[in-house]
């Protein structure tokens, strides 16, 4: 099941196999913003509605001859936070459709989850689904392209939402898991509550155009490999047991490990 | 609570900032409104006694607000239900509407769409209410009615002259006479069009008038 992702027979020079790599990595971040491009609407259209709402109980109060300053002013106030939580959906959508940033960093595993927090948990609520995050604490830290890892990340949780959809919505978890791993590695884990990976297909799963889902290109966890092998790590499958549920690890070497 | 209590506004909304602002809005045009996090907590609230009108979220989690409709159509429930929808949603709107939603807004609304839709919302409740207890007080009266008067009832409405009726129950048309007079005045009718006009609007279809919580709302 550790079929390389692109068996290499005439390799190209190894910096073309890295500026394709940073192209199909930027190409498939856009389609998963595309994917989650609804749950993003849906998500900003909330602080516009309170927004729009707030403003124009202020101007009914005023005109009515309104004198509760103190409510006039709590909805005022209102209106700036949400005002900012608008921002900061937008920046959070702004940080991931960038053009990638090449620049490899010592980094923190949680710090990496924390700031793609707010898109999975928008994309996964958009989608009835629990996500929770069980972030161990004091992790090793290691060297990565941030916005890469991410976009890896998002595309396991991305994968799993997919997973659910046909699970009724009480019983639609996720948990994404970080966890000091062993040989000097950080793990983490992408796990859901689905039906699981059909065994036909788990050999050539991460091989490129194998897909399960009807608009899938198959090119998600090809590409999601790639990067991760050329951070010196592994991401592999395997079932959660007997409940059934897939289980993605992500496995990334200490920074004095190497990279 | 009793049938005079004032209309209230029900705000379902997972979204803190969005109840809030909804209830601000309505509160600010003199709507009293009453806010609920999720379909569950509007649920285990809910009063048929009370008049009024749902503002509700089509998209929560656990129980969506479409979800919430059929439950509350599976209890049947009057209380009419505006459903306030994102811009991805149309296709959740139009089963709303299908289901029997009084109508539906898209996020961000202008305060005169959700005010207007209020109003009208409230008063079909009013009218659904009044409606109700005169089809409960007609249906109680056909209750009160005796199984040989509740037969010349059926037969009077389908028109039969007295002395048809008289050969189909094997009675003098005298006593089908008494019996129809005790019909007009148990039934509270004046005349056979009024009768006939209260046993059509009881038998159509809609005016659920078996099920406990309608009847109940209906006090």
């Amino acid at each position: 099941m550790d079929t390389p992702a692109t068996p290499p027979t005439k390799s190209p020079a190894p910096e073309e196999l890295l500026a394709l790599l940073q192209r199909l990595t930027h190409v498939s971040r856009l389609a998963t913003m595309g994917e989650m491009a609804a749950g993003i609407a849906h998500e900003l259209n909330q602080p516009l509605t309170a927004i729009a709402s707030y403003a124009q109980a202020c101007d009914w109060l005023l005109a009515r001859g309104s004198t509760d300053t103190a409510e006039i002013r709590d909805a005022l106030q209102q209106i700036t936070a949400q005002g900012l939580r608008a921002g900061e959906i937008i920046r959070r959508l702004r940080n991931l459709v960038r053009t990638p940033d090449t620049a490899r960093v010592v980094t923190d595993v949680n710090e990496l989850i924390e700031e793609l927090k707010g898109l999975a948990l928008t994309d996964a609520r958009a989608h009835n689904v629990r996500l929770t995050l069980e972030l161990a604490p004091a992790l090793e830290p290691i060297v990565a392209n941030r916005v890469e890892i991410q976009q890896v990340v998002l595309n396991l949780v991305r994968n799993a939402i997919e997973a659910l959809e046909g699970v009724p919505p009480e019983r639609r978890d996720i948990v994404l898991r970080t966890a000091p791993g062993s040989d000097s590695n950080v793990e983490l884990s992408v796990i859901d509550s689905g039906p699981g990976v059909d065994e036909a297909i788990v050999d050539r799963l991460f091989s490129p155009f194998v897909t399960t889902k009807p608009a899938g290109a198959g090119l998600g966890l090809a590409i999601s490999r790639s990067i991760v092998e050329a951070h010196k790590g592994t991401l592999r499958y395997r079932p959660v047991g007997a409940g059934g549920g897939a289980c993605f690890v992500l496995r990334l070497p200490h920074a004095q490990g190497g990279a | 609570m009793t049938k005079d209590s004032q209309a209230l506004v029900f705000v379902v909304d997972d979204d803190e900032a969005v109840r809030s602002s909804t209830k601000l809005l309505l509160k600010s045009v003199g709507l009293p409104a009453v806010t609920f996090s999720s379909a569950q907590e509007f649920l285990d609230n809910y009063d048929p006694l009370q008049p009024g009108c749902v503002v509700l979220d089509v998209r929560m989690p656990l129980m969506s607000g479409l979800e919430l409709q059929q439950l509350l159509n599976m209890r049947g429930a009057i209380i009419p239900v505006i459903f306030i929808t994102g811009h991805g949603d149309i296709p959740m709107a139009v089963e709303a509407m299908q289901h029997g939603a009084f109508d539906f807004l898209q996020k961000p609304f202008r305060d005169q769409d959700l005010l207007d839709r209020v109003q009208k919302a409230l008063e079909k409740d009013r009218v659904n209410r009044v409606q109700l207890r005169e089809k409960t007080r007609i249906q109680e009266r056909r209750e009160s009615l005796t199984p040989r008067e509740r037969e010349i009832l059926e037969l009077m409405t389908r028109g039969k002259p007295n002395k048809v009726m008289a050969a189909d129950l094997g009675v003098s048309q005298r006593t089908v006479e008494i019996h129809r007079a005790r019909v007009m005045e148990k039934m509270g009718a004046s005349s056979l069009a009024q009768l006939v006009r209260m046993v059509m609007d009881l038998d159509q279809p809609g005016g659920d008038t078996s099920s406990p919580s309608a009847r109940e709302a209906a006090r």
